[in-house]
């Protein structure tokens, strides 16, 4: 129908036809989906949403007499030092050191918000000027033992986003079946099944839109917090066999991707800091994917409506690997606020932004027809045949 | 007209039908939005109060002399729109349903009147966006 190429001819000269996956299920209902395939060249999509796994690489440059830095603090937060001498990994979770006791498990109390890692990557997309202390090892091309200083994105070489695992191709429903709060990466969950937490935009999240990841792989060009990405491994946890449903989605986390862009080009509007209450910090960012409708089959793919994918809802009272499930639910029900679990009614309350993530989309829409954003061939697929390893400290007994 | 206040009483006054006197010797109505009160301790009722601004007055110096604390000020719920990300996991918690999910646009929706300022959403919050007035 039409080549990649022949797609980027049109966005330079601003002729390409692009919709939203929101419009393109809207048109297509309309016009039909051969009418729709002939029309538009590419649908965007987009989510914001917590996506923990993410991390910045910085490199800090040299100082006189150098130094090879062994422990970071940025802000107080710690970045992993095990690189080259001046190569700092910044991770979104990282708690602030002041709070570590005795390096035993931290937190479990009440506390006051913590200023991790993802807020310093935030600040410093924002412009602002962070605070850096570090110890060196002391060699003889190394000769300086301490440095403290403030940093910001102008003052550093290297600031880029490698984040090992963001988007999530589906995700679990938290509930809480036990009689006390729990607090967890899904927010606080109320005992006796008081809330019901779901991660996921449902059928405007991009993995879902093109289920066995045919329109991406390694090297494809996206939106990532606000500046250009790329999709550059498949993430950690990438589970591609997870069951799926006729309609090729899976029925619970599957596919994974690992991403890479130029923090300096971000917006810290898309790179948000955030913290949730006895977890921890983490970070919430906004990732846009095009796919070029290469044929009908796309359409047909990004027509998937929320009625027609579900989610596991799990209860986080049993601290296990493998946790007792309520059984599927769908988005629509996700979406409509209440799902109905052993006879009873549940709150339901996302975590992703679904207005931030439509905003995603129509920020990358707008790219695409002012001509600054072209499509990117892959240069290698994502990998279709991952087993999601567990690991078992006492030998022996695999996934149950 | 209205008038929202926070009562503290000390132990001995909790056991005083407070809210029937304020009807009864002062025709003023009260509407209790948050109550807190355990076993010999001191209790904090946040009432809204409504009737004839002198008999509201009236009813403020009467409470006062019977050693009730009022202070007229009552806290409230802010949210701060810049910083909200709409992510709706505060939903989930209010237990009176004053936050909620516009269904179609799902940009967050607060209906002060339901508010009870129980304070949940505060700490649920994943960027702090929701404070309270002092
Ligand atoms: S303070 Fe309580 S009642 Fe008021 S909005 Fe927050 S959670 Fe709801
Ligand atoms: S939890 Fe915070 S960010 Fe999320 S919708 Fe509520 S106020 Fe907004």
């Amino acid at each position: 129908m039409r080549t990649i190429a022949e797609i980027n001819d049109k966005i330079r000269q601003r002729r390409a036809v692009v919709w939203t996956v929101e419009e393109t299920k809207a048109q297509a209902a309309e016009i039909g989906v051969k009418a729709a395939a002939k029309q538009v060249d590419v649908i965007v999509t987009g989510t914001f949403e917590p996506m923990e796994s993410t991390g910045a690489m910085i490199n800090l440059g040299h100082t006189d007499p150098p130094m090879k830095i062994r422990s970071c603090w940025i802000d107080d937060v710690p970045a992993y030092a095990g690189l080259g001498a001046v190569d700092l990994y910044l991770g979104a979770t990282m708690t602030p050191e002041p709070s570590i006791e005795g390096g035993e498990v931290i937190e479990t109390r009440e506390s006051a918000p913590l200023r991790g890692g993802g807020h310093v990557i935030e600040d410093l997309i924002a412009g602002k000027a962070v605070h850096l202390r570090a110890r060196g090892q002391v060699t003889d091309c190394y000769p300086r033992a301490t440095l403290d200083t403030t940093i910001n994105q102008d003052t550093i070489n290297q600031f880029y986003l490698f984040n090992p695992r963001n988007l999530y191709q589906n995700f679990i429903v938290g509930v809480n079946g036990g009689d006390r709060v729990l607090y967890t990466y899904l927010g606080p969950l109320h005992p006796r099944l008081s809330n019901a937490v779901y991660s996921n935009t449902g059928a405007i999240s991009p993995l879902f839109n093109d289920p066995d990841l045919d329109l991406l792989g390694i090297g494809s060009r996206i939106f990532l917090g606000g500046g250009v990405g790329y999709i550059s491994w498949e993430g950690t946890q990438h589970f591609p066999l997870q069951k799926r449903l006729p309609n090729r989605t899976p029925i619970g986390p599957a596919a994974t991707l690992a991403l890479i862009g130029d923090a300096k080009q971000m917006q810290s509007r898309w790179v948000r800091g955030c913290y949730f209450k006895n977890y921890g910090p983490s970070i919430m960012l906004g990732v846009g994917i095009p796919f070029p409708v290469l044929h009908e089959e796309v359409i047909n793919r990004a027509l998937v409506k929320d009625e027609e994918i579900v989610a596991p809802v799990v209860d986080f009272s049993i601290p296990r690997r493998v946790r007792p499930t309520f059984g599927l639910v769908s988005y629509a029900q996700l979406k409509s606020g209440k799902i109905k679990l052993e006879g009873k009614t549940i709150r339901t309350a996302p975590l992703a932004s679904i207005p931030l993530s439509r905003q995603v989309a129509a920020e990358l829409k707008s790219w695409i027809l002012n001509g600054q954003f072209t499509l990117s061939e892959s240069v290698a697929p994502i990998p279709r045949d991952r087993a999601f390893l567990p690991q078992d400290s006492w030998g022996g007994a695999g996934l149950t | 007209m209205k008038k929202r206040v926070t009562l503290t009483f000390p132990q001995r006054t909790i056991q005083m039908p407070v809210t029937y006197r304020l009807a009864k010797d002062f025709n003023v109505a009260s509407n209790i939005i948050r109550a807190q009160v355990a076993p010999n301790q001191v209790g904090k009722l946040v009432v809204e109060l409504q009737g004839d601004i002198d008999e509201i007055d009236a009813a403020v110096e009467w409470m006062r002399s019977q050693h009730i604390q009022v202070s007229l000020a009552s806290r409230e719920i802010v949210i701060d729109e810049e910083t909200c990300v709409d992510c709706g996991l505060c939903t989930g918690v209010c237990p009176t349903t004053a936050l909620t999910l516009e269904p179609e646009t799902f940009k967050l929706q607060f209906e002060r009147s339901r508010c009870v300022v129980c304070e949940q959403c505060i700490s649920t919050c994943p960027v702090q966006a929701i404070a309270t007035t002092f």
